[in-house]
């Protein structure tokens, strides 16, 4: 059924059963995933789905409840359930429905182009992420990821109190992983991105890239225990930011799992540091109009030279310190309830290239990435312990591969010792974080943990 | 859910390229989930999901769809568009369907759509109270109740017919501990495939405190020290380190392609003498167990290693094919919206001789990871990384003093070997295991075990 069809038929039942507020959320995503192995077409995913989320207030509590099927069984479902849910609520917070804004930003985030692309181009493009990786050198064994996809979503919010908005979305992507074998050493390399202009993407260069960093790991020996100054290349340092990103919410911080609740003005980070969260960047899968409540999206300066500006708010959070959203209300999904999630969240890219910060290290360890971050990490801590691999550099040049070590430390620490930011900014593929990048961050020490005695 | 008819129809158009095999996989799940922090009910939320996948093979490729508007024509026009990607003509008979009523091995005495949310907020509240009231430095309480009632039926081109209930119940408990500006968490988050009587299994209260007991412990700890040195991993959840650095290389989905450092060693040494290892989707209500796997093929005891040598492996219909094996009741997915794939079940280490004491007495210096958190593996070089949640240092076979921020780190199979002994206290614990075919329940497991040498990653640098 029409989604602006159901959402009458359960603002009706829901009125008739003393539902006082309503509000109704729906995405319906189409999919495309093309994976390779072996020349062949190994996987082939094509979907079409979505559903509603309601969100109601009743007897002055707020309920949830979902479904995927939009048909009259689940209207009565779904008033239902969310009325059961209202009543065992106990949270006194005061939940907005919100009007509307006054106006909503015009934002690129779909692509009409990218909807042509047909889904051959789509395997031919794994086929060759897998022919030139297989190809580019002796010892790749094995292409064991050759996968391309294609994502597109709208998005739909309507409430009793006369919002109504719209948006859609799309974006492509690719995603290369070559296995390296020699002498009985085994090392994978790999390269991820994300493709708004389907022309700009080339397949054969991003294999190539992938097998470069799965060579240049060979050999790779562990480093002596102690501190290192150290280069978090820009994914590495992306994925611990992505990692501690909810410490910036203002949900985390008003229920006491943020350790920066009292920091606000305070400087937290080095000079060098400025965080952003901005909704308007071209091509990056982050961007849209309006946020999991309809409210138009700003750019919030979270830190600005080390300085704790802004928590990312929501309605609630917002009401409950007295100031206004900044529009980062996030529902990852018609399933999920209101929480907060970045949009486009970075940190401002710095002058220095990649190289330039290799230079300033002079001697020490460039982290290329982290492996255990949803076990050796402590969001509330900011504590890391973390396996890496990367390279040990010395005089400014890299020297040799380094795995078996892990690096520990503290978030809180490390934004204080960043001593340089590179000018190297790039973003992951979107997620539940939000869509996270990072320049490559020149760290003035971190602990790494390699073989016993220095 | 869906008429014979519709099915037939349906296995009819996904068979009319190139594909040899097709089949339809439909769902009408309910869940329901609620969060507690602090002895508040924050938000609760109930919802259906719906859909159906169609998946195709030819040869060893294969297609798959789904989608949740459930209209005859739209499902054939699915299946047509995923048939689309397999070139061919069509070679297929006539289809008779053979309806396979399933043994259910998994009773169910309280349906949760049967218990009112009232009486499940009061055991999130016995939770709470029995994390908060453990002690003083308990500064935060999070409690998080679900269930889920999956309804599926499946059907394939080879005339099968079937379909089952699967009821989940888990409690999750996080207490986070605060000292001066410090904070630690511990988690226990028990579940089982069960109604609501898991509750007489299961003390919310005893429940709430054991995660309190982690974080208290922890807070009041220093930090380990780092380097090369035996580990004595725990019972229960410590079996987290096999399933992620061993037991995903046992999946035929690493196995089929080579990228698994198993592959192809059947019938050869792969770990210590004192090493068992089973993989059981078949235990009565276990958090990882069903009566079929989500292909439809039974659940059963697969016996993975045995006193050291590779038995078997977990295997699903596409990479059977590869790999020219049965499957073995192992194929499973998060849900319609994913392609089924070979994946672990209950998954654990068999019970040895040795007692606990003995381990830890015959332990001159090393870790004892009482409890473990999450962690993660690269399947392709077996290098794994697992956070120690609850630590405590051994000397001179003794448990002196705990210790917090201990990572082990290593490769999977090395540790197999390195496994000196294994005590008699098999138990296991409750995962949300994430791989490609989604996330999905699973049961970790063993005895406490030693490990003779592992690296650990701590604060305390370099001795």
């Amino acid at each position: 059924m029409d989604i602006r069809k159901f959402k009458e038929l359960v603002f009706a039942a829901g009125r008739s059963a003393g539902l006082e507020e309503m509000e109704i959320y729906a995405a319906r995503t189409k999919e495309l995933e093309v994976r390779v192995y072996k020349s062949e077409v190994d996987n082939y995913n094509l979907s079409d789905e979505g559903g509603v989320g309601l969100r109601a207030r009743y007897a002055g509590k707020i309920g949830y409840a979902y479904t995927e099927a939009l048909d009259d069984q689940s209207v009565e479902y779904l008033v239902n359930a969310v009325k059961a849910n209202a009543q065992v609520i106990d949270s006194e917070d005061e939940i907005e429905f919100f009007a509307g804004s006054l106006s909503y930003p015009e934002v690129e985030t779909y692509y009409p182009e990218l909807d042509q692309v047909p889904a051959e181009e789509y395997i031919n493009a794994a086929l060759e992420f897998e022919r030139t990786a297989q190809s580019a050198d002796s010892r790749v064994d094995s292409v064991n990821w050759a996968l391309t996809g294609y994502f597109s979503s709208d998005v739909f919010i309507a409430n009793t109190e006369g919002l109504e908005q719209s948006f859609r979305q799309n974006l492509a992507y690719g995603f290369v992983s070559a296995v390296i074998r020699e002498n009985g050493q085994v090392k994978t390399g790999s390269k991820s991105k994300s493709i708004y202009d389907w022309a700009q993407f080339d397949p054969a260069a991003m294999a190539r890239e992938a097998v470069e960093e799965g060579l240049s790991l060979l050999n790779a020996e562990t480093v002596p225990s102690g501190n290192y100054r150290i280069i978090l290349r820009r994914d590495a340092a992306r994925s611990i930011l992505a990692t501690f990103s909810g410490v910036f919410s203002a949900e985390a911080v008003q229920k006491g799992l943020s350790l920066l609740g009292d920091k606000l003005g305070a400087q937290i980070a080095a000079e060098t540091v400025s965080l952003v969260d901005n909704p308007f960047v071209p091509h990056a899968g982050g961007s849209r109009p309006f946020d999991g409540e309809g409210v138009a999206v700003q750019k919030t300066d979270v830190i600005a030279k080390g300085q704790l500006n802004s928590f990312l708010h929501n309605l609630k959070t917002a009401k409950k310190q007295g100031v206004q959203s900044t529009g980062n209300a996030s529902r990852p999904s018609f399933k999920s309830t209101v929480g907060i999630a970045p949009t486009n969240f970075y940190i401002e890219p710095g002058e220095d290239s990649y190289n330039a910060l290799l230079t300033q290290l002079g001697d020490g360890l460039v982290i290329i990435d982290v492996q255990g971050l949803h076990s050796g990490a402590n969001p509330v801590s900011g504590d890391f312990s973390l396996g890496a691999y990367g390279y040990r550099v010395e005089n400014g040049k890299v020297v040799g591969a380094v795995d078996q070590i892990t690096i520990s430390g503290n978030f809180f620490t490390l934004l204080r010792d960043v001593e340089k930011v590179g000018s190297d900014l790039e973003f992951g593929l979107p997620g539940g974080a939000g869509n996270v990048g990072s320049p490559s961050l020149l760290i003035r020490g971190l602990s790494v943990a390699g073989r016993r005695g220095k | 859910m869906l008429s014979e008819k519709l099915i037939a129809e349906v296995l009819h158009a996904a068979l009319s390229t190139g594909g040899d095999f097709a089949e339809i996989f439909a769902e009408d799940t309910y869940n329901t989930s609620i969060n507690m922090i602090n002895g508040i009910v924050e938000d609760g939320i109930q919802g259906r999901d719906h859909g159906v996948g169609i998946r195709i093979f030819q040869g060893v490729r294969s297609v798959y769809a789904y989608t949740n508007d459930l209209t005859p024509a739209n499902l054939i026009r699915v299946a047509k568009e995923a048939a689309a990607a397999l070139p061919g003509a069509s070679s297929v008979q006539t289809l008779v369907l053979n309806r396979c009523a399933v043994d259910n091995m998994h009773l169910i005495k309280i349906r949760p759509s049967d218990v009112p949310q009232a009486r499940k907020v009061e055991v999130m509240r016995e939770a709470h109270t029995g994390a908060q009231g453990y002690d003083q430095q308990i500064s935060q309480v999070t409690v998080r109740y679900l269930d889920t009632e999956q309804n599926i039926l499946i059907a394939n081109s080879e005339g099968l017919l079937t379909g089952d209930r699967r009821v989940r119940t888990r409690l999750a408990v996080q207490a986070i501990a605060t000292k001066g500006n410090e904070k630690q968490s511990g988690f226990y988050g028990p579940g089982r495939h069960m109604g609501f009587e898991m509750f007489d299994l299961i003390n919310p209260r005893e429940a709430g405190a054991r995660a309190a007991k982690i974080a208290v412990t922890m807070i009041n700890a220093d930090y380990a020290p780092s380097g090369r040195y035996p580990v004595v991993i725990h019972n229960e959840f410590g079996g987290v380190i096999f399933h992620e650095a061993c037991g995903h290389g046992l999946e035929a989905t690493s196995v089929a392609k080579g990228t698994s450092v198993f592959a192809g060693r059947i019938g050869e040494k792969v770990a210590s003498d004192v090493v068992t290892a089973v993989d059981d989707g078949s235990i009565p209500n276990a958090w990882g167990s069903q009566n079929i796997d989500d292909e439809g093929t039974p659940t059963r005891r697969n016996v993975l290693i045995e006193n050291g040598i590779l038995k078997g492996y977990m295997v699903d219909k596409l990479n059977g094919r590869r790999m020219g094996m049965e499957p073995t009741g192992n194929s499973r997915r998060q849900s319609y919206k994913f392609a089924p794939t070979s994946r672990m079940t209950n998954t654990f280490i068999e019970a040895g001789e040795s007692t606990v004491e003995e381990i830890i007495k015959n332990t001159e210096k090393g870790l004892f990871a009482k409890s473990m958190g999450g962690g993660s593996v690269n399947p392709a070089t077996g290098e794994f990384n697992f956070a120690v949640m609850e630590g405590y240092l051994i000397e001179n076979g003794e448990i002196v003093k705990p210790v917090r921020g201990a990572t082990l780190i290593g490769k999977g199979h090395e540790i197999l070997m390195k496994i000196d002994m294994v005590a008699n206290n098999l138990a296991r614990g409750q995962g949300m295991c994430g791989s490609i075919s989604g996330s999905i329940p699973a049961d970790v497991g063993q005895p406490t075990i030693r490990v003779s040498e592992i690296t650990v990653g701590g604060r305390e640098g370099g001795n």
